[in-house]
């Protein structure tokens, strides 16, 4: 009886020692994985920081200033001038001969309605479809 | 034979005792085959844990600590001024480099800069942690780790770096190899709260808030651009300017040139490159009279429409004290301020009474340091009561030194409706500025000075003439400064420090602007070195650059300015009315 339990004892404890083992291995390779990553993580961060400071630099009015000074006569820029500011008041009125043609508009939104879109006639007549 | 064939097979009995015994025995053997093998085990994991090299490179702890971070810095609208970087920095473990000579030899390759003696001092010995050079490229790390020396390695630490270089460098400051802030918003902010979070090793990673600050690159940009342009125009030793929020007391632009890169913090140190506007105290000259018309005009004891007596100097003594291209006729109130008369400004400062007029400087705060950020400060120098000659001469700012940051904020007091309210570089919206508001001066001076200065810009004779030129359509007004230099002790005409006081646009005012320029000569024969040729112009070019930016649009109506005129002047004498 004894025997049998020792025997029964022995081969737990073998097996529950493998199993501890087994776990603290697994952990450490866990552990060894989340070294790596934070690692990895780190070398991100740092190249992610130069990236940042490389936007920084090039968004810089006083980066881009001297960008458009070197540009100005090519491309025919020069810093806005008071006299080209404007104000909405200050738009004139749609002339009153210029009135859009309402009856052709009625028309066609008409046509459309009832689902004949003339341009399918001027398609079909170049034989485009 | 037979006998032995007789003898009975023997008889073998074993006792209990020797059976138990013989069991014993085996029991035994068994254990200690398993306590050979358990201990066997064990001595082979020893031997096995003895092989394996222990990586003692800076892990863990110090890790953290060179690693500390900053917040990133923000201008108003979210531009990046100071941004951390990972840089690597070498280290060597002196213990375990093999061959010294080799090493050093084969840095020297890559880092041609390091005296050979220093490095055969940081490489030899037992220790187990030296820096060797901190804060590199990657390129140059690159290098050093295809040498494949043993026992030198990099570990990543953070940076300062600031991306718009030597542009914003007198507010910002710069800080020192291990992330602390040493001059400028920097500093400030170590003082605040960033060194006990660093202390607690809290501020690691990105975790910080970015830091918000009042100020405008694009504006700052500007400044710094035309400060440059007119240090070479005028060839001044110096140029300075800054400009206020004149509501919420906001820095939107701060420079003093010469500056220095605050990526590299040992430019610094080059001599004259302190911050003018803070850490400079001057004569301001001229544009303290608008601070003395504004005191009497408060007081009640002058009104906008009196007029003086500018013929004749006035005499104090022996001293005779007169005007720089004097009218010599009676002047309005008006005209005083236009032509800059310092005959004029003692009559109107002697009508408060001297002693007012003492009281009334220490009202707006020319007695002590500007409440502000930057650790670099000074006091202002005003003597603590004024003889008779004294207050004169004091009345057009000569006498008293104080810095540009006291005159823009006094100027934001005077056209902001009479409110003093410090400087910040702190982001502020109007809810939290309101209750820092100090009444200085009435509503109605505040109105009188703002066509002062939007008279002195347009009226004819006026010294602000040169500068609406540039800014036409802005609205801007101001009053020039041209204070002469002590030499030798004597006031000295060929060398000046020139000022430009200014707000804008003067129908409904937003900023204050104070912009100096000194030993300014004249940019051709047919200019001037007086201040309205140089600072003036300055001035007027920045705003027609930046008004747009700050959402300022032009307008050419003549009504606008019409409707500054005061009440009480509207058709008065021709002196005073704009044209």
């Amino acid at each position: 009886m004894i025997r049998n339990l020792n025997i029964f004892l022995i081969f737990t404890s073998v097996l529950m020692l493998s199993g501890v083992y087994a776990i603290k291995f697994s952990i450490e390779n866990t552990a060894s994985q989340r070294t790596e990553l934070i690692a990895q993580i780190d070398s991100q961060e740092g190249e992610l920081s130069i990236l940042k400071a490389d936007e920084a630099v090039l968004s810089q009015p006083g980066h881009i200033g001297p960008i458009v000074a070197r540009h100005e006569l090519a491309l025919a820029i020069a810093p806005v001038k008071q006299e080209q500011f404007g104000a909405f008041e200050a738009l004139p009125m749609r002339p009153v001969r210029q009135q859009p043609n309402t009856s052709a508009m009625n028309s066609l939104f008409e046509s459309l309605a009832a689902g004949v879109d003339p341009i399918d006639a001027i398609l079909e007549l170049e034989g485009i479809e | 034979m037979a006998v032995a064939d007789d003898f009975a097979p023997t008889i073998s009995i074993e006792g209990a005792r020797k059976a138990r015994g013989n069991l014993t025995q085996a029991r035994i053997r068994w254990m200690v085959l398993a306590m050979v093998l358990g201990f066997g085990l064990v001595g082979g994991r020893l031997v096995q844990l003895g092989m394996v090299e222990t990586d003692s490179t800076i892990e863990g702890q110090a890790r953290d600590v060179i690693t500390a971070t900053r917040p990133p810095i923000l201008d108003r609208n979210g531009l990046e001024m100071a941004v951390d970087i990972r840089v690597p920095s070498l280290f060597a473990e002196p213990r375990r480099i093999i061959d010294v000579e080799e090493a050093v030899q084969k840095l020297r390759t890559v880092l041609p800069d390091l005296s050979e003696d220093f490095l055969r001092n940081r490489l030899t010995g037992d220790k187990g942690f030296v820096w060797v050079q901190r804060e590199l490229s990657p390129a140059i790390q690159d290098k050093v780790m295809r040498l494949g020396i043993p026992g030198i390695d990099f570990i990543t630490e953070s940076k300062r770096f600031y991306p718009g270089m030597s542009e914003a460098s007198h507010i910002l400051g710069s800080t020192n190899i291990d992330n602390q802030g040493i001059a400028g918003i920097e500093k400030h902010m170590d003082s605040d709260s960033i060194a006990l979070l660093q202390d607690l090793g809290l501020a690691r990673g990105n975790a910080l808030a970015p830091v918000e600050l009042s100020v405008d690159m694009r504006v700052q940009h500007i400044m710094h651009e035309q400060l440059a342009d007119a240090m070479t125009r005028y060839k001044a030793i110096a140029a300075a300017g800054v400009m206020m929020d004149i509501h919420t007391g906001e820095i939107i632009a701060l420079a003093s040139l010469p500056d220095f890169d605050p990526n590299d913090p040992k430019t610094a140190l080059v001599k004259d490159s302190f911050n003018r506007i803070t850490a400079g105290i001057f004569e301001p000259g001229s544009i303290f009279k608008t601070v003395t018309l504004a005191g009497a005009l408060d007081s009640g004891s002058v009104r906008v429409t009196d007029q003086f007596d500018a013929r004749f100097g006035v005499r104090f003594g022996r001293f005779t004290i007169d005007d720089f291209h004097g009218k010599h006729r009676i002047l309005s109130l008006p005209e005083v301020y236009k032509y800059s008369s310092n005959i004029g400004t003692i009559r109107v400062m002697q009508a408060m009474g001297k002693d007012n007029y003492r009281a009334f400087l220490s009202t707006m705060g020319f007695d002590e340091r500007v409440q502000f950020e930057l650790p670099e400060m000074r006091l202002p120098t005003v003597p603590k009561s004024f003889s008779e000659v004294g207050a004169a001469t004091a009345s057009f700012g000569h006498g008293l030194s104080v810095s540009p940051l006291h005159m823009v904020a006094a100027y934001s007091a005077f056209v902001n409706g009479g409110n003093y309210i410090s400087p910040t570089l702190y982001k502020r919206s109007m809810a939290d500025a309101e209750p820092l508001y100090r009444r200085v001066v009435q509503p109605s001076t505040s109105e009188a000075i703002r066509y002062l200065m939007r008279l002195n810009a347009i009226g004819s004779g006026g010294s602000g003439g040169q500068m609406n030129k540039l800014a036409l359509g802005f609205r801007v007004g101001g009053k020039t400064g041209t204070a002469e230099k002590v030499v030798d002790g004597r006031y000295s005409s060929s060398k000046v420090t020139n000022f430009f006081g200014s707000a804008f646009p003067l129908d409904n005012p937003r900023y204050a602007m104070v912009i100096m320029v000194d030993e300014p000569k004249a940019e051709s024969a047919q200019t001037g070195t007086t201040a309205g040729w140089n600072a003036g112009t300055v001035t007027g070019r920045i705003v027609q650059r930046v008004a747009p930016m700050l959402g300022i649009a032009p307008d050419f109506s003549p009504l606008i300015d019409d409707s500054l005129v005061p009440a009480a002047l509207r058709n008065g004498p021709p002196g005073s009315q704009f044209n």
